[in-house]
């Protein structure tokens, strides 16, 4: 069954440590402009001292129906059948940007060519059978990798009622 | 793309990669991870938590995964430098180690003999594995003044629990069946305590989270109580009258163990859950269910916080009438409650014995001068262990009483980590020779005269000792960068430049080590044999209730509800022997006036979870968490009454200075209280603060309480 990166969005502290741990990885430098491929952003709900704060850390969901790869004129973007992960193929991207406003989460970031970057799901690990850098570095357990199934089950169970 | 290239993009083990094994020291309480390094020709090219170290189990927080940027940041002090410009110009040039290391020691031998050994004042800031040896340093050339970053963190919150108890017991969290977390959040500032909390809650652990803030850890809470800065004392006072009120105490221990109760429980009297509720805004009901919980479950224990709680002009007393609570209700000292773990290395109990002690304190202060600030805060001098109160430095600096002091060498040194951080810097300026140590060119850096480069954690061979019965003593993963060393090579360096008759100086650094594991029977040899570290061979075995065989470390041998050593400062505001409860020196409940034109609390240094003090300001993947900082956190309420959006530029201001920073808008903090990280270049709000705001037990800032106003810069116009 494939695997995916999941959020257990109660155990996450918005602590940050996926994203830097992802520009780690990838090599993406802030101060040269250079975006993130994950994020993390604060829900507030409600009044102090009874607000309901939630905190979720995001980057690209590799989605099965993958709209930006349906959006990319140059085949540029396809999906894995193997692994899942939505993978860019950069030699053939023309810079275009049709695959923005195509994905529903923004997820899609440029570099100095306008050329398109995002998350890889971290496949160079995976072949070694390793988990993504995000979810390695998650100090509380927040991010998990499995199959989808499995994990949802896991944790509507744990945290039940 | 070949193998090798997907290898290397990958940043896996094989194809020239190797994985080097160290611990990240950026933050420094008790929770050094272990990392794995993955070199490339000699170079990190990535960072992974260690999945065999015990306390971070292949995991980092944001910090510690920004650790490449911190190695290779662009401000690295790369040789020894000599001032040539005027203080804080910058204006430095490049000189050899061994002309740095002989100008130093001639300057410290020559101050030594015309004024005495005691004008040399010896500063560990951050990090904190050499401070035993500059400790022994400052003692073997004759000097009591030792001092440390301590004098703002930890050490007053352990003079709380020394004073109740004669020494500190930590929670239990393995055993406990309901925590009290007393202002932290480990979420943010200690994963591996976070853990253990969820780990505790899936076991049912109850859960009472005590925090001016709405936090990660309140959000896992049964109950949080959300408190006025500064008000602990009341609400821990208010918390006992129900206790006692409804009988839930440990008649047992109060009868057979403790000292002082009756007049305790009389003052007690005086603070009902509405009391409560006044003084500390915390619903009376809260402060009710909170204490028949936190009596009535057994075991209990109070997780405490470094600093929060003893960051007010009232904390050391505010926190006994905490530590009380676990007298109270018989929690001290037993499984699953606050359980006394002696220090094996560094404040880390690491269940082994050691000659830390005899290590550092290689004179007694019989043999030397009175420690700095000795007579201005005499029950830090008694109960804080063996360091002078850094607070009083720049006060001693400038009055020359009751002897000069002519030169600080400081390691790790944050002008910044004092109130009134301006006053700092002016005295410093007065100083014979200021030496700063430290690894990048900080603003402190360019006020020195001599600055020496040190390297980080992971170019060094450093001794930590863990909770769990864990030891390492590292070996450096890469050679120091430039030509930076290690503090400690910079410390015996100096020892044997100075010509110190030592004989562990004389014999080294590593069978200084040895020297000090003698008595746990560990080898600095079998610890190399470990680079990722070793469980130690023979783990103390620690019964519950020592006391029951030696009593409390307290001069009346039992845990003291009133205070035998603050006894004798009868009729001194502040040194009461009773835990009394006053508002801090600047709040609406002590100072009415002032709080009618600075309406706000200004709550600083409460921790993001991205910084830790100004050591990962200048690393982009740090800082890009927060982008907006310099920015004080906001109760949305109080900004809209102020016509203040998201980003907005503010104006903090006390009747001392004024600093601007962005407004950052959260249901995190409560109304009517502002929220700024310290430290910061552009936005110091260290200045705000008067020099002498200080609590007169342990010397420490009132960094958690002070009065402020807020304005919107520029608004009120249409141009």
């Amino acid at each position: 069954m494939k695997k995916e990166i999941i959020l257990v969005a109660n155990l996450c502290s918005g602590c940050g440590a996926c994203v830097v741990a992802c520009m780690d990885e990838n090599d993406i430098y802030p101060e040269k402009g250079q975006p993130a491929f994950r994020l993390v952003s604060k829900v507030e709900e409600g009044r102090f001292p009874d607000a309901v704060i939630r905190y979720v850390s995001a980057g690209c969901r590799h989605c099965a129906d993958s709209p930006c790869a349906a959006a990319c004129p140059t085949g540029a973007i396809t999906k894995n059948p193997d692994n899942g992960a939505v993978l860019v193929n950069r030699e053939l991207c023309t810079g275009c940007h049709n695959c923005a406003p195509a994905c529903p989460f923004g997820v899609p970031r440029y570099d100095a060519d306008g050329r398109m970057l995002k998350c890889d799901l971290c496949v160079d690990r995976l072949a070694a059978g390793l988990e993504p850098a995000c979810v390695r570095v998650c100090p509380l357990g927040a991010l998990r990798f499995g199959p989808a199934q499995e994990l949802t089950e896991q944790t509507e169970r744990k945290f039940a009622g | 793309m070949n193998n090798l290239q997907e290898s290397l993009r990958g940043k896996m083990p094989g194809s020239g990669i190797e994985v080097g094994k160290s611990i990240c020291t950026i933050c420094d309480p008790q929770t050094q991870c272990g990392l794995d390094l993955f070199l490339k020709d000699g170079r990190i090219i990535k960072v992974e938590g260690s999945r065999e170290h015990p306390y971070n189990a292949g995991t980092l927080c944001a910090k510690g995964a920004a650790l490449r940027q911190y190695v290779y940041s662009a401000d690295r002090l790369r040789t020894p430098l000599k001032r040539t410009g005027p203080r804080g110009s910058g204006q430095f040039q490049p000189i050899s180690w061994d002309e740095a290391l002989t100008t130093i020691a001639a300057k410290l031998r020559e101050i030594k003999e015309e004024t005495g050994p005691e004008g040399v004042a010896f500063f560990a800031g951050y990090t904190k594995y050499f401070r035993p040896y500059l400790k022994r340093l400052a003692h073997a050339f004759g000097s009591p003044n030792y001092l440390t970053e301590s004098s703002t963190c930890h050490t007053a919150t352990a003079m709380a629990q020394t004073l109740v108890f004669g020494q500190p017991g930590g929670p239990d969290l393995k055993n406990t069946n309901c925590l009290l977390v007393w202002s932290a959040n480990p979420f943010h500032t200690n994963p591996g305590n976070a853990r253990a909390i969820l780990r505790g809650r899936e076991r049912g652990m109850k859960l009472i989270v005590v925090d001016p803030r709405q936090t990660p850890t309140t959000a896992q809470a049964d109950i949080h109580l959300p408190v006025r800065p500064g008000t602990d004392g009341a609400l821990a006072l208010a918390m006992a009258g129900v206790i006692i009120g409804e009988g839930l105490y440990d008649r047992d221990f109060v009868a057979n163990h403790s000292y002082g109760f009756e007049e305790y429980r009389d003052y007690v009297q005086g603070f009902t859950p509405e009391t409560g509720e006044e003084l500390t805004g915390v619903p009376a009901e809260r402060i009710r269910a909170a204490a028949r919980l936190y009596a009535s479950v057994k075991p209990a224990a109070i997780m405490p916080s470094a600093s929060p709680v003893v960051h007010h002009t009232n904390g050391v007393q505010n926190y006994r009438a905490v530590f009380a609570l676990a007298g109270l209700t018989g929690n001290y000292d037993v499984t699953g409650g606050n359980f006394v773990r002696p220090p094996s290395f560094i404040y880390a109990p690491g269940l082994i014995p050691t000659r830390e002690h005899q290590f550092t304190q290689c004179r007694p202060w019989s043999g030397m001068a009175p420690r700095i600030g000795a007579d201005r805060f005499p029950v830090w001098t008694e109960t804080a262990g063996g360091e002078a109160q850094a607070m009083h430095l720049p006060y001693q600096i400038r009055s020359g009483g009751p002897y000069p002091v002519r030169a600080v060498l400081g390691f790790g040194m944050n002008y910044r980590m004092w109130p009134d951080s301006q006053g700092v810097l002016d005295s410093l300026a007065k100083l014979d020779l200021f030496v700063d140590v430290d690894i990048f060119m900080t603003d402190t850096c360019r006020y020195a005269d001599i600055v020496l480069p040190a390297c980080s954690s992971v170019e060094r061979a450093e001794l930590r000792c863990y909770p769990v019965g864990y030891i390492v003593f590292t070996t450096p993963a890469i050679a120091p960068l430039y030509d930076s060393r290690s503090d400690v090579d910079i410390i015996y360096a100096l020892a044997d430049k100075l010509g110190l008759d030592d004989p562990l100086f004389q014999a080294g650094y590593e069978a200084s080590v040895d020297w000090i594991l003698d008595p746990a029977r560990i080898t600095v040899a079998e610890l190399k044999k470990h680079p990722e570290g070793m469980f130690v061979p023979n783990p103390m075995k620690l019964p519950e209730k020592k006391y029951l065989q030696n009593g409390f470390k307290t001069p009346s041998g039992k845990m003291e509800f009133k205070s035998r050593i603050l006894e004798k400062y009868e009729g001194e505001p502040g040194f009461e022997a009773l835990p009394v409860y006053r508002p801090p020196k600047y709040s609406p409940g002590a100072s009415p006036e002032l709080a009618r034109e600075y309406p706000f609390i200004l709550n600083t240094g409460s921790r993001l979870p991205m910084f830790v003090h100004s050591r990962t300001f200048r690393l982009t993947w740090a800082s890009s968490l927060r982008p907006n900082h310099p920015a004080a956190d906001l109760n949305p309420d109080d900004a809209a009454r102020l016509g203040i959006g998201q980003d907005d530029d503010i104006r903090i201001s006390t009747p001392k200075d004024a600093i601007v920073v962005k407004a950052n808008l959260t249901q995190m903090v409560q109304r009517g209280v502002v929220h700024m990280y310290h430290a910061h270049p552009e936005a110091d709000v260290n200045l705000l603060f008067e020099g002498d705001y200080l609590d007169p037990l342990s010397g420490f800032p009132g960094f958690k309480s002070a009065l402020c106003k807020v304005e919107k810069v520029g608004g009120g116009g249409l141009f």
